[in-house]
């Protein structure tokens, strides 16, 4: 590793515990947060290297997922060249920090794709990143962009392949389980943005088809914090199961009122889509007992010791990433690993890193192993099949309630 | 439903009367906008998160909060803040490039994470049908105490006198042998402290997050600028309202339209008291 990238090894490289050791190394990171980092090939090659392209949320509210991202990439680059990198030629990592703001990021992306000229990008964590980055790096960029989080659907823009779980893969067997003790009043409080909307869009068919009722749906600004008009209404209305897509930083406050009400109490239950391991800390363990989540990974799989892939995989970033944000689903740090395993298997495919050559060999890309299982992308749609779990938060843990038969089918872009 | 309604508006009324004090307490006494206020907020909370996570007691941690914070109050402005004093809208970029540090600082020091604190006096009481939390009713009780000695140390007090005195007439209170230098720095340090406990008391209830103290900022400039700088009562009586219409208009409304008729009343209000609702007299 180099020196520049150990001096700025993102937050996940911090000990959380070494307070007065680490405040020289927070001022440095503070000073120099703003540069982008090289993480240049270690082997000589007569090659070229290749590069590889991160714009994700290193600082500001996303932070915590842009750091699993960097950190898993930072891993996976490290051994792919172990391996002997791609096509013979070894992968140079640059990372650039979107700072959860579009305006910031633009600039950034564009010093990625035009500056540094490099070969694909992946990253953006939520759905207005995405759209404010898609153009800098598809059309005027024309490059490859491989966007890795769980988000709403509906984006079907050549060249962008989208790695992370879909409505569908989300919502199909989860709201079915949900019901299956006779539950069917639904809440949908939601904050105000595109992603809840279109979620919860697709949610209410199911919640109907399975002959269920969404009692309210509500939306609120992205920063509200007071949330006691809604937990009444949730208490009088005897909703059963609260769906929620509200974000940070209402979430705390929105999750504590709702418990301080007796809702669980009384037999509610919670679920939201984006909940994995880097959220566990964010509420007390008791406020969260019985939260169902529905994601492609949960590191419960791996405990379980029946998935050594993805158990090895796991422990691996843990012993190089040990604080900080860990490698996690809704952080989108799995969908990182499926967007550069694809990639790779693509370019060696394609032989060389022509854009078109290279999207032409994604589009039927597989990989037989990753975190939760296997995936393919579905041919002409942009969008991976993969294995879903559904999880329930028990003392402070996931624990798997059900996982899919098979791979599910995304169901975008068809 | 009335009673519970009540108590949620009142509760979160407590959290923005106890951000705004400090931030009042600052504006009206020496007439500095200190932009950074909302990450002394946050660094109250993270005082009682680092004595979490030593093992020590939540409410010891929640005692130090405002000392700790008062003091890095105290060493900035003996630094920092006394440079701007002849310039305020500098001050104002000044305490905010302060308070970016500080977030971004806390914000490594705490992996970028989410953390929750749990409350010293966790659980709920239940009265007939309605379940309250033990801590929010907790943080009423403080905010009324910490309000009503702040009150009466500006008022009742020869130091609150002093400070008064500095603020209406600097060079006169020089000639009258009272250090304007040591009073600014004080008070500065004590409408940090305040800060302090506001992110200490808060922090239970909405999680450490490194943008934990932005989040109020606004609200708290509303409330001000609603209220009147220049007087105790001012800052306080804005942060009442805006507090408790945030809190009360998603009973009646659309929340997001909520969100934005708190504004829109609040611009009214100033378009026609431009000086402040609260502002007979001076303090």
């Amino acid at each position: 590793m180099s020196e520049r990238e150990s001096a700025n090894g993102g937050w996940g490289a911090l000990p959380r515990r070494r307070f007065l050791a680490s405040t020289a190394w927070t001022a440095g990171a503070v000073a120099t947060g703003l540069g982008s980092w090289v993480v240049p090939a270690k082997w000589a090659s007569a090659a070229d290297p290749i590069k590889v392209g991160i714009a994700t949320d290193l600082t500001g509210a996303i932070g915590i997922a842009g750091n699993a991202c960097a950190n898993t990439a930072r891993m996976m680059v490290e051994d792919i060249n172990a391996a002997g990198g791609v096509i013979g030629r070894p992968l140079e990592l640059y990372i650039e920090d979107t700072a959860s703001n579009e305006s910031v990021a633009v600039n950034n992306v564009r010093k990625l794709v035009q500056r540094h000229r490099v070969d694909v990008v992946l990253g953006g964590i939520t759905s207005s990143m995405r759209n404010a980055i898609k153009d800098v790096i598809v059309n005027r960029g024309r490059t490859l962009y491989i966007y890795p989080q769980l988000y709403e659907g509906r984006e079907c823009t050549p060249y962008l392949f989208c790695t992370g779980p879909t409505p569908a893969q989300q919502c199909d067997a989860l709201i079915p389980w949900l019901m299956a003790d006779g539950a069917k009043r639904f809440a949908f409080p939601s904050a105000n943005y595109i992603w809840p909307h279109r979620l919860n869009e697709y949610a209410r068919k199911v919640v109907e088809a399975n002959g269920g009722e969404v009692v309210f749906e509500e939306y609120y600004p992205l920063d509200q914090i007071e949330y006691s008009a809604t937990v009444s209404k949730i208490m009088n209305e005897n909703i059963d199961i609260v769906f929620f897509t509200v974000i940070p930083p209402g979430l705390a406050p929105f999750v504590k009122q709702v418990y301080e009400a007796g809702y669980q109490q009384r037999g509610g239950r919670l679920s939201c889509v984006y909940y994995d391991e880097n959220l566990l800390n964010f509420h007390p363990p008791h406020e969260m007992e019985g939260l169902v989540s529905c994601l492609d990974y949960f590191r419960a799989i791996s405990d379980g010791g029946e998935h050594r892939f993805s158990a090895d995989l796991h422990a691996r970033y843990d012993a190089k990433f040990p604080d900080g944000p860990g490698f996690a689903a809704g952080s989108a740090a799995t969908g990182i690993y499926r967007g550069l395993k694809m990639w790779e298997a693509a370019v060696n495919e394609a032989g060389n890193l022509e854009r078109d050559d290279v999207a032409a060999a994604i589009d039927h890309a597989k990989i037989e192993n990753g975190p939760g299982g296997g995936s393919e992308m579905v041919p002409g749609t942009y969008h991976c099949r993969m294995n879903m779990y559904i999880a329930v938060c028990k003392s402070g843990r996931y624990e798997i309630a059900e996982q899919s038969d098979g791979m599910v089918e995304p169901g975008e872009c068809l | 439903m009335p009673i519970d309604a009540a108590f949620d508006i009142i509760s979160f009324t407590s959290f923005i009367v106890l951000v705004v004090l400090g931030l009042g307490v600052i504006a009206s006494m020496m007439g500095i906008f200190n932009l950074g206020h909302g990450d002394f907020v946050l660094l109250g909370a993270y005082t009682v998160f680092v004595f979490d996570e030593l093992g020590l007691p939540i409410w010891l941690g929640m005692t130090v909060a405002p000392f700790a914070v008062a003091l890095v109050g105290l060493v900035l402005e003996r630094t920092v803040i006394r440079r701007f004093y002849a310039a305020p809208i500098i001050a104002m970029l000044g305490t905010y490039a302060i308070g970016v540090v500080i977030r971004e600082t806390v914000r490594g020091l705490i992996g970028g994470l989410y953390h929750a604190i749990p409350e010293p006096l966790p659980g709920m009481i239940d009265i007939g049908d309605i379940s309250i939390s033990k801590w929010r009713l907790t943080v009423i009780l403080i905010t009324v105490l910490v309000v009503l000695v702040s009150y009466l140390l500006l008022r009742r007090t020869t130091l609150g006198l002093k400070i008064r005195a500095s603020l209406e007439n600097p060079a006169l209170a020089r000639s009258a042998a009272i250090s304007t230098g040591q009073i600014y720095a004080l008070t500065f340090a004590f409408g940090c402290g305040l800060a302090g406990l506001a992110g200490a008391l808060m922090v239970p209830a909405f999680s450490l997050s490194a943008d934990l103290g932005v989040r109020f900022l606004i609200q708290a400039f509303l409330a001000i600028m609603l209220g009147g700088v220049g007087t105790f009562e001012g800052p306080i009586g804005g942060a009442a309202l805006i507090g408790a219409t945030t809190a009360a208009f998603p009973w009646v409304m659309n929340p997001i339209l909520a969100d934005i008729m708190v504004f829109v009343l609040a611009i009214v209000a100033i378009r026609l008291r431009p000086t402040g609702l609260f502002t007979k007299r001076r303090l």
